[in-house]
């Protein structure tokens, strides 16, 4: 029973014992804390890059001239038939110059004048399936149901609105700094903003990215050219086209360039200015579970769209086939595999801090048997065997081991739980702001709490922290035990 | 077994000494799982205290044959003893005299199962110890041997009573201390107060005087009831009087129990004191009486 003993008092006596516990507590607490937050990040830049993908986006080679059809509504009713998808929608996208206020004349020198070019802002135009006047009825029924307490959202908004963050852009808050004009009903935005008159012209409405929204000085209401290129249907020459349109609203994604490059309107609105050619670029699909099912469905839609001849098949072209059925995550591939790279490197440079803190205890250990060469001696005589010795040792290491993982993980969890209050409590003690948030797109410290991790950090802290104390402990049962006896 | 309570104040014990060697320990007097099988008592986990009892096979407790003992200092090669032969009977008392440098402390460590000899056997109790494993070896020096030291050699993070406990503590594993603690305790806290240090029970080594030291030494080397105790100038590290004192404890409890003694000295009266004297010189053992 001696080593157990023996160990304790050890273990309580020696100050230094408690620097290599402080060292222990200190790495498995910072591990957790840093990899919390760290994991946390990571959740969230996911989301971020994420942004308003969707789950399956269909892009046909339209404009390759394969003879695909130019509605969106075959390919839309092969996709919704699937059982695995929850939403789909069509989407049709260009590209655009905008002119904010001014006259036309002026703007159109603009685009002559190259210097003066900043007054002109590349923008992709996005033509969605919200549907304005004649889905107006069906809102009504909503705006009713939901009265009635029911939630309900017409089958066509919501495709549009499951399968993008649209509805959330336009819902956010504006950014303080900037002049948002959120719209009044996000359900249906192509509509004159309140008190708008009309003035003589049938304009379309359009929602413009809030800091676009910002820098062209633009007002709700207020009116906007769009400048684009397209082929002429008949000719095939490329000519410029231009229309004025009214301001809707704004949206915030939250994103900068999307908020800079990026305007809204009304899919058919859209199909209209660019000659009336083709109603859609792509199909946005959500699925139910895209963690399970995405591969199997994008590798699915391949197959069925293209023997429908709805989108370039497998046998025409399969490189072309296969590349009109991408998953979010083929977009964003390599920012993907570089924060996974990143939480693997992270996970090994923190190993190494467990590993320096571990070698602390190694550091200790060896002093003390060095120290304790006498005492090692007495217990030889006293009857302690080897093996006795070692396990003494070793045991050592135990307490050391186990009341370091154990304060460190407390700690740990404690840290990543409080990571606000405690940044709050030091921002405002140490007078600078830590966490600056408007350097980041969360209000609050994200810290996401992985038992795994935990679990797998704490064993191998107290794995190393043994091995180490192995060491030291194997010395010490091999010491001879007459040179510590024979003198005082 | 006999009631712990029973350790008396030295000298105070009606047993005298016992000059036919017999043996004062009964079957299953240690506490020690040594799994040797000796020709003397072993070891289960009781209450190490017997009463003086049945006399002992034939042979002797301990039987030394032609011990030598070198060491190598780089290139050359030390002989410190030079074939030693030596039997102690039961509950003899041997002094063991000599130069200094002479090789008995040297002797002391072989005979006491903690430094192997280069030729030669040690056997305690008919078992050749040096055959032994490492564990079997230390189960041995737990309960067969006690060791009291020149320099006392008492763990300094210890109380008095807790370096008396250490042998039971090594000898007993935890779930068994547990349940014996508060006997051992009493045994051990009686036994410091026979040796006059009853209030010194919770104190440290140091905040102990040399003399006081030396009797805990005493008392944790007699606290498993060893057939042998070895003792290396027990007295050599302190004055006149404190060395008398501390010798007369040892000499009382030599006869109250009945071990086996074997103590180096350089004092001739204590070593008159003895029931044999040898001496060493150059490696060798002389007898001198
Ligand atoms: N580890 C060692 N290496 C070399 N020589 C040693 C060692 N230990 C002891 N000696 C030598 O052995 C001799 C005997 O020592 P020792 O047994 O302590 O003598 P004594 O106890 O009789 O004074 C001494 O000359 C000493 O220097
Ligand atoms: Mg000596």
């Amino acid at each position: 029973m001696y080593r157990w003993f023996l160990s304790w008092r050890y273990l309580v006596t020696r100050r230094t014992n408690f620097i290599g516990i402080t060292g222990i507590t200190v790495a498995v607490g910072a591990l957790i804390m840093i990899l919390s937050i760290m994991t946390g990040f990571l959740v969230e830049a996911r989301a971020m890059l994420r942004g308003g993908l969707s789950d399956v986006i269909v892009t046909p080679a339209l404009f390759a001239g394969q003879g695909v059809p130019r509605t969106p509504h075959p390919a839309l009713e092969v996709i919704r038939s699937d059982d695995r998808v929850k939403a789909a929608t069509a989407r049709l996208t260009w590209w655009g110059l905008l002119a904010g206020a001014g006259s036309s004349a002026a703007r159109s020198a603009a685009i002559l004048n190259d210097s003066q070019a900043d007054g002109l802002n590349a923008v992709q135009l996005i033509g969605v399936d919200i549907g304005t006047r004649e889905r107006a009825s069906q809102f009504g029924v909503r705006n009713f149901l939901t009265l009635m307490g029911f939630d309900w959202t017409p089958p066509r908004l919501q495709g549009e609105f499951e399968t993008t963050e649209l509805l959330a852009d336009l819902q956010r808050e504006p950014h303080p700094w900037r002049r948002g004009a959120p719209v009044a009903n996000p359900y249906l935005p192509f509509q004159a903003p309140p008190g708008f008159m009309r003035a003589g012209r049938q304009l379309g409405f359009v929602i413009v990215g809030e800091q676009l929204f910002t820098t062209l000085g633009l007002k709700q209401g207020g009116e906007l050219k769009v400048l684009t290129v397209v082929p002429d249907p008949v000719s095939g020459e490329l000519v410029t086209n231009d229309r004025d349109y009214i301001v809707a609203g704004t949206f915030r994604s939250g994103e900068n360039d999307v908020d800079i490059g990026r305007i809204y309107m009304d899919r058919l609105e859209l199909w209209d200015l660019l000659g009336r050619q083709h109603t859609y670029s792509e199909i946005l699909i959500r699925l139910n579970d895209f963690d399970r099912d995405g591969s199997a469905v994008q590798h699915d839609l391949v197959r069925e769209l293209g023997e429908r001849g709805l989108i370039v098949p497998v046998d025409h072209d399969p490189h072309t086939a296969a590349s009109q059925v991408r998953t979010w995550e083929d977009f964003r591939q390599v920012m993907l595999s570089a924060i996974e790279n990143e939480r693997v490197l992270l996970g090994i440079m923190l190993s190494l801090i467990l590993v320096v803190a571990s070698f602390t205890i190694f550091a200790i250990l060896t002093m003390m048997v060095t120290e304790k060469r006498r005492d090692i001696g007495i217990l030889t005589a006293v009857g302690a065997s080897p093996r006795g010795l070692l396990f003494t040792f070793l045991t050592i290491g135990f307490w050391n081991a186990l009341l370091g993982t154990g304060f460190g993980a407390l700690f740990g969890i404690l840290g990543a739980t409080y990571i606000n209050e405690i940044e709050s409590e030091l921002s405002s003690l140490l007078g600078i702001e830590i966490f600056n948030r408007n350097v980041y797109i969360f209000d609050t410290i994200p810290a996401v709490l992985d038992p795994v991790a935990i679990i797998a950090i704490v064993a191998g802290a107290f794995s190393v922290t043994l091995l180490f104390a192995a060491i030291p402990a194997w010395r010490a049962a091999r010491l001879d035990p007459i040179v510590a006896l024979r003198y005082e | 077994m006999q009631d712990p309570t029973a350790h008396g104040a030295a000298g105070s014990d009606p047993t005298g000494p016992d000059p036919t060697g017999s043996d004062p320990y009964g079957q299953g007097a240690f506490g020690s799982t040594a799994p040797v099988s000796a020709g003397f008592a072993l070891p289960l986990e009781t209450d190490p205290r017997s009463k003086p009892a049945k006399p002992r096979g034939a042979g002797p407790l301990l039987s030394a044959r032609g011990i030598q003992k070198s060491y190598a200092i780089g290139e050359r090669k030390i002989e410190i003893l030079h074939g030693v032969d030596l039997d102690l009977a039961h509950g003899e008392s041997v002094a063991l005299v000599g130069a200094s440098g002479a090789g008995k402390s040297t002797l002391l460590h072989v005979l006491g199962l903690l430094d192997r000899p280069s030729a030669g056997t040690v056997e305690l109790g008919g078992v050749d110890t040096w055959k032994l494993s490492p564990t079997q070896r230390s189960a041995l020096r737990n309960g067969q041997i006690g060791f009291v030291f020149q320099f006392y050699h008492l763990l300094p993070e210890l109380t008095a009573i807790e370096n008396v406990l250490l042998p039971a503590m090594i000898s007993n594993s935890t779930a068994g201390f547990r349940r014996r603690r508060a006997g051992l305790r009493q045994r051990a806290t009686e036994m410091l107060e026979a040796f006059g240090l009853g209030q010194r029970l919770k104190h440290r080594p140091g905040q102990l005087s040399g003399g006081e030291r030396q009797r805990v030494a005493i008392a944790r080397a007699l606290f498993n009831d060893p057939p042998l105790i070895i003792a290396d100038e027990p007295t050599g590290n302190l004055d006149t009087q404190t060395g008398e004192d501390v010798l007369e404890l040892l000499f009382a409890e030599h006869r109250r129990l009945g071990f086996s003694l074997l103590m180096v000295t350089h004092d001739e009266r204590v070593a008159s004191r003895c029931s044999r004297a040898l001496e060493m010189v150059d490696g060798r053992l002389l007898t001198r009486r």
